[in-house]
């Protein structure tokens, strides 16, 4: 199956977000429609449900592209993705009103608050959370597609 | 037509097969991809690393520990 390598490689990137995005309707209904919470969540969905799906098939496109290079595991190249999504996310968050910028930290969805001195640890996180995915799903949706 | 182009013709048609003897079968792609699941389920949970058991035990207790950061996780993926 060599047929559209490129297009396979972009559905596999996008599988893992878009079956996170029903998690995230829920949770927002649940606060915004259930619990009647009155900050605009919504306005924090559009970067995980506009932007996250996409860049995760152009990550594995990218992937695709350059493994005959640089011979890097799929769960390493996915690792690498928090180092370019953390700040795009910041920076939309914060024209979003979603992210607040303060003097010692930052406040996300008016309720979580992260010292500057910790975005180091939340970045390992979510490069360890990262890692963990590309590895185990879109590595096995890379086989099952014939890509990897 | 000379000798040469009979020779070409007789080449060009052993080395492709007529379209329709590729039978359905061998265009079903799905018993393959049902195949590639069940190899990859029976490997099971044994073919995963001690490395990734510790960095998924890691994740699960950073969650634990700091549980209103997970939406903040979510928003990243």
């Amino acid at each position: 199956m060599n047929t559209h390598p490129y297009l396979r490689a972009f559905m596999a990137g996008t599988l893992v977000p878009t079956l996170v995005l029903p998690l995230l309707l829920v949770a927002f209904l649940v606060l915004r429609v259930g619990l009647q919470v009155t900050f605009p969540i919504e306005r924090g969905l559009i970067f995980p449900m506009a932007l996250v799906p996409a860049i995760w098939g152009l990550w594995n496109i990218l992937w695709e592209l350059t493994r005959d290079r640089t011979h890097l595991p799929v769960g390493v190249h996915g690792a690498f993705l928090p180092l370019l999504l953390v700040p795009a996310g910041a920076v939309i968050a914060t024209q979003g009103g979603v992210l607040t910028l303060g003097a010692n930290s930052i406040t996300w969805f008016n309720a979580v608050t992260v010292p500057y001195a910790l975005i180091a640890v939340f970045l390992a996180v979510g490069m360890t959370a990262y890692y963990l995915a590309w590895k185990y799903v879109v590595g096995f949706v890379n086989r099952l597609l014939g890509i990897a | 037509m000379n000798e040469h182009d009979e020779q070409m013709k007789d080449l060009l048609r052993r080395a492709v097969p007529p379209i329709d003897n590729v039978s359905d079968a061998a265009r079903d792609l799905w018993p393959v991809m049902l195949r590639r699941m069940d190899e990859h389920a029976l490997r099971g949970p044994r073919a995963v690393p001690w490395f990734d058991w510790a960095l998924g035990g890691a994740l699960l207790a950073f969650a634990a520990v700091a549980p209103r950061t997970i939406p903040v996780i979510l928003y990243y993926l």
